[in-house]
């Protein structure tokens, strides 16, 4: 390996020049050594990321909230703002609830009683298994970083893969798996069996952030970079 | 004005930075209050223009620091060590290769303060060495010692290590 580790946990970071990453990337595709390396740092930072950012993706409890809230004339201007994101919040992901919610209302169950899918999470197209219903529309149009506390579907990560899709994991109730974009569909590359929360939830997770670091060419995309890809629906421009 | 609001945007990652720090979210909530708390005070020392997120990130890190050093003097738990190398955490001597994997937390606890805070600042959080350095007040080379330090520690406790 012609590379020292801190060169490559610098280009892990984003932190060499253009020049020196294109190296690296040509090197590791001879070099086993250095994949390996490459992807045993891609696991961890992936691992991270998957432990950590759901907490950002909580509701901010009330009370450091309202330590935000200024009180007076002024404090409208806060106020209106917040209800205003609330309520842009709501509109924007009304779309992927909308359908859960119908059917639980018609079927006259309650959310949050009985999660209910009423529509397969998956299909088989011409022998493959592609993203069906609620499952592919929170792929095409949820971001991680925007998405609500507790969705049917949580995108964990997104990311450019080595044959240069864009790529998804996700968790559900039904299955966790990771999802590639291929012409207008995305196909299910990797699964595994749903949580319903708890205690495997933890294991499981570690397990899918390693098959995507695996499958990673460079790091999962940032917040913009996501948003970025969803606007131009997934398709890689190359 | 904008500066709550700005404040209020920032929110989720500061919570998230907070629980890498405090481990615990009841520990990162009281920590990022009193974050909150600071910045309302001395809200005249940042400069507009500025960036809000590395002055809250600094805030709370030093406010953490403070705890730390404070419950360290109580007995509660060890002190801040300088001695990077030393793994930090109770039991850390049965914990072997592999034996946490999964157990994110499990491997952040075991690291020392100086180790967690940049692996959260730069592997989480997504800042440059050059601004963690900034927000830490460190020179880069120390991000970069402790970062490589504190990556080691972590692949060797969640098992990835070859």
């Amino acid at each position: 390996m012609s590379f020292d580790p801190a060169t490559v946990a610098a280009f892990i970071d984003g932190e060499l020049d253009d020049l020196t990453a294109r190296r690296i990337e040509r090197e590791a595709a001879t070099d086993a050594a250095l994949a390996a390396e490459i992807a045993r740092h891609r696991t961890l930072k992936a691992q991270l990321m998957a432990h950590y950012t759901p907490v950002a993706e909580e509701a901010v409890p009330e009370r450091l909230r309202s330590l935000l809230a200024v009180d007076d004339a002024v404090d409208d201007k806060v106020d209106t703002s917040l209800a205003n994101r609330r309520s842009a919040r709501r509109a924007r992901f009304s779309g992927i609830h909308w359908s859960a919610i119908a059917a639980s209302l018609i079927l006259g169950l309650t959310i949050g009683l009985r999660p209910w899918m009423p529509a397969a999470d998956v299909a088989i197209d011409n022998g493959t298994l592609v993203a069906a219903g609620p499952l592919a529309e929170a792929l095409d149009t949820q971001l991680a970083s925007t998405q609500p506390g507790d969705p049917a579907v949580r995108i964990v990560l997104s990311f450019e893969d080595k044959a240069g899709r864009y790529c998804r994991s996700f968790e559900s109730r039904a299955i966790d798996g990771i999802g590639c974009r291929e012409q207008d569909r995305w196909q299910i590359e990797r699964t595994l069996p749903g949580q319903r929360r708890g205690d495997y939830r933890q294991a499981s997770s570690g397990e899918l952030a390693a098959a995507a670091a695996a499958m990673m060419k460079r790091d999962a995309l940032d917040a913009s970079g996501e948003r970025a890809a969803r606007d131009v629906g997934w398709v890689r421009h190359r | 004005m904008r500066f709550e609001e700005e404040l209020v945007e920032l929110l989720p990652r500061l919570r998230r930075f907070a629980r890498g720090l405090a481990r615990h979210q009841s520990d990162a909530d009281d920590l990022c209050q009193a974050a909150i708390e600071r910045a309302l005070k001395s809200r005249d020392q940042w400069q507009q223009g500025t960036r809000l997120d590395s002055w809250m990130y600094r805030i709370t890190r030093n406010l953490w620091i403070d705890e730390r050093r404070a419950a360290g003097r109580r007995g509660v738990h060890a002190p801040i060590d300088d001695a990077a190398t030393q793994v930090a955490g109770e039991g850390a001597a049965e914990v072997e290769a592999g034996a946490l994997r999964g157990d994110v937390d499990g491997a952040m606890a075991r690291l020392p303060d100086e180790q967690r805070e940049v692996v959260m600042l730069v592997l989480v959080e997504g800042y440059a060495y050059r601004e963690a350095a900034e927000i830490l007040d460190v020179p880069v080379g120390t991000v970069t010692s402790r970062l490589a330090r504190g990556r080691e520690a972590l692949m060797f406790y969640l098992g990835e290590a070859a």
